[in-house]
């Protein structure tokens, strides 16, 4: 750990709330712009000799999520009903430490298409949702996922699929050694005309920048990576930043409510220390990159008497259009083994169903890609659909555990006004915060495209010659890690959160940037389109602040 | 528990594979309770001999383990005895899940009174032959009681046996599992006999 120390109290050009995989980005393109950033984060700061190959930690206990027992929320189907505590692992499931969730994400690293940023202009208005275009094209982002893949890290084959949108650059890395459950889901997808092509994965395939390449470990999607060769917040950007001199990151530090001046501005936050001591940090601006479910509690949490529904929240659209993601898998077991516990989560994918189609007769796009989550006992664990639960079927199940693999769809959510994260009415956190409330369920939509692409995974294992196919259950959301929409950008202040720039349409001086962000929610896979969006807002507050235009 | 969580309870999965989207356990997670239990967790890892039991008198281990038992049966490869599931069980509960210690001490209750009553001949379940084991459990497994016994019984036979279960890596054992910190391809036998991947003629589409 190294970097700048501000004094207690110091004023600051930027404070960032969050230091993950939009708040690095963002702490690291200011500091080198020449501002000084302070970066608050809630979680503490861990390296790689503390992460472990340990699921019941990790899975089970909190081991660096977001804990039930001290940051508790409540989870409801539907607005008319009362939300219930959440004990286990949460609704809006984090990880809680500096880097954030891009500690343990599998890193999947699509970029998203053309269509997904004006797909309301070209499907039309989709009743009793709120689907609409976003304010920017994928040409304006198309520059700055070019910096996340080359900056970041990310390893590809560009133009593999013939689906892939334009690029003004090949990826920097070769795409990862292909596992044999990509090999299947290839061969089983060219037999039926589809494209699947090398994953793009946020994994150093060779050594990157000063990090070495992935030893294939297996334990990706929900770990902390031990060889640095995940591409997270906490080996790369958040470094990058304090090698400046002009960043430093405040781990242990809890940001629970932004003050604002009587002109309306920001003038900085409050925070408690690992001490549950509170204190103020004055700021020339704030930048709120705590992810979609803590940026919106935040500013929901931030009343005053000039900001008496939240901050920022003048539309009444803080909190509004969750998007999780959808998605349904497909297990197949096959002759031979393929030891999916090796190596990273996803090898192969296909984007042949990306686009929505209104001959089937619901709105939804996604892909599918090969995996599996190899970790024993949340595999073995796995149920619904028409897995074997127990007994001499479960257990021919596990011992095809090296030759088992499965097809994953990905699919789209749609933005509805009643999925949202609000504060709880009664629920407080172990600092006396009011709690996070989810309110999640699908559209039908959304649920209906899931069973399309499940039929296609199904397919796919057939013709790839699958000796047995279970079924997972298409479930409607009770939680999720995409959190995704919540302070949606826009030109119309009375729809939206922020601008096209990420400044909030009600105070000029704070910007909001993380998967809160989103319009519409994509094919999964958000965090290469949050970086995205982080290092071209990071642009253009850099820009203003030099024009004195904060 | 509500009506409703107990249905939701027996629909959800833990996790679902494909999507990444967790689902919520409803055995809250007690991580503080680690380093209280790191001790009791090594001696039983280096111990040849289980340590005897916490939570759970001997009658109860005894039902529960047949319970298990018939989760993941014995037989060519281990089962969820030979794996000492019911240790993992009865540290756990007496730790890190004490908070649902006393939910499962009712439900174990209920189920033993419900089996006398199906079974008036059995002393109890754990005296009873497995057919009859087999038979009864089909009538009670989608209850949150038996739903957490499974869950229990997975994680006591395929998480680290630092915490008391997966005797000797038995569990891993079953499932084809190697622990070992990194791996090189070729993982198995579809990539290694792979070609390399063949670009489409079709080029970029739009």
């Amino acid at each position: 750990m190294s970097g700048k120390k501000f004094k207690m109290g110091e004023m600051v050009d930027f404070v960032v709330v969050g230091s993950g995989a939009a708040g690095g980005v963002v702490a690291r393109e200011l500091s080198q712009a020449g501002f000084s950033v302070l970066v608050f984060e809630q979680g503490p700061r861990l390296g790689p000799a503390d992460f472990e190959h340990d699921e019941f930690k990790y899975f089970f206990m909190s081991g660096i999520t977001v804990d039930p027992k001290i940051s508790p929320q409540t989870f409801r189907k539907t607005e008319d009903s009362v939300a219930t505590q959440s004990p286990g692992m949460q609704p809006a499931l984090y990880a809680r430490l500096v880097g954030g969730s891009s500690n343990h994400y599998t890193a999947n690293f699509w970029r998203f298409h053309e269509v997904d940023f004006k797909e309301r202009s070209l499907l039309g208005a989709i009743p009793g949702t709120a689907f609409a275009d976003w304010p920017i094209t994928y040409d304006e982002l198309e520059p700055y996922y070019t910096k996340v893949e080359w900056e970041v890290g990310v390893s590809g084959l560009g133009y593999a699929s013939p689906f892939d949108p334009p690029r003004s650059k090949p990826y920097p890395m070769p795409p990862m050694p292909v596992k044999s459950s990509g090999v299947l889901l290839e061969r089983g997808a060219r037999k039926l005309g589809l494209h699947p092509f090398p994953a793009p994965m946020a994994i150093a395939s060779e050594p990157f920048r000063g990090r070495p390449a992935c030893v294939h470990c297996g334990f990706c999607m929900g770990f902390g990576c031990e060889s640095r060769a995940k591409s997270s917040s906490l080996y790369n950007m958040i470094p990058e930043a304090e090698a400046t001199g002009r960043c430093e990151v405040r781990s242990g530090s809890y940001v629970y409510h932004v003050e604002t001046t009587p002109n309306r501005r920001v003038s900085g936050v409050h925070y408690f220390d690992a001490a549950k001591r509170s204190h103020f940090q004055p700021a020339r601006a704030v930048v709120l990159s705590a992810n979609g479910a803590e940026t919106a509690r935040l500013l929901l949490n931030s009343t005053s008497n000039r900001f008496t529904h939240g901050l920022a929240n003048s539309s009444g659209m803080v909190g509004k259009h969750l998007m999780f993601n959808q998605g349904a898998a497909v297990h197949a077991v096959f002759e031979h083994e393929l030891n999916e516990y090796k190596s990273i989560q996803v090898t192969r994918i296909l984007h042949d169903f990306y686009m929505s189609d209104p001959k089937r007769g619901f709105y939804g796009g996604g892909g599918i890609d090969a995996r599996m989550n190899p970790q024993p006992a949340i595999w073995a664990m796995s149920q619904g659909g028409d897995l074997p639960r127990w007994g001499n079927d479960l257990k021919a199940r596990l011992e095809a555990f090296p030759r088992s693999m499965v097809a994953a769809g990905h699919s789209t959510s749609l933005a509805l006004a009643s999925n949202n994260v609000s504060i709880d009415p009664a629920l407080k956190d172990a600092w006396g915060v009011p709690a996070i409330r989810v309110t999640y369920k699908d559209h039908p939509d959304d649920l209906a495209f899931a069973r399309f692409l499940q039929d296609r995974s199904v397919e796919i294992m057939e013709a790839a010659g699958a000796q047995k196919i279970w079924r997972d259950s298409v479930q409607e959301n009770t939680a999720g890690v995409h959190l995704l929409g919540t302070c949606r950008m826009g030109n119309d202040p009375a729809s939206s959160v922020v601008d096209k720039y990420h400044r909030a349409h009600d105070v000029p001086n704070l910007f909001i940037c993380d998967g809160s962000s989103f319009v519409t929610s994509g094919r999964g896979q958000p965090t290469m389109t949050i970086q995205a969006l982080a290092f071209r807002a990071a642009d253009h507050i850099g820009r203003f602040a030099k024009a004195n235009e904060i | 528990m509500t009506e409703n969580e107990r249905n939701d309870m027996s629909r959800r999965s833990f996790l679902t594979q494909g999507t990444g989207l967790f689902t919520s356990l409803w055995v809250a997670g007690q991580w503080p309770g680690i380093a209280a239990a790191a001790h009791h967790a090594d001696e039983a890892a280096n111990s040849p001999v289980p340590l005897g039991f916490t939570y759970f008198n001997a009658a109860d281990a005894a039902d529960v383990e047949a319970i298990c038992a018939q989760i993941v049966p014995s037989g060519a490869t281990p089962g969820a005895r030979e794996a000492h599931a019911i240790y993992f069980m009865d540290r756990t509960l007496a730790t890190y899940f004490s908070a649902s210690a006393p939910a499962f001490s009712t439900g174990l209750t209920e189920f033993q009174a419900s089996f006398r009553t199906a079974q008036p001949q059995v002393a109890r379940f754990a005296a009873a032959d497995p057919d009859m084991q087999n038979a009864y459990l089909k009538t009670v497994d989608h209850t949150p009681f038996f739903e957490t016994t499974r869950m229990l019984t997975i994680l006591g036979m395929f998480t680290s046996p630092k915490y008391s279960g997966n005797y000797q890596g038995a569990g891993w054992k079953l499932m084809g599992f190697v622990d070992q910190h990194g791996f090189s391809p070729p993982f198995g036998h579809y990539d290694a006999e792979y070609q390399g991947f063949v670009p489409y003629e079709t080029g970029k589409a739009t």
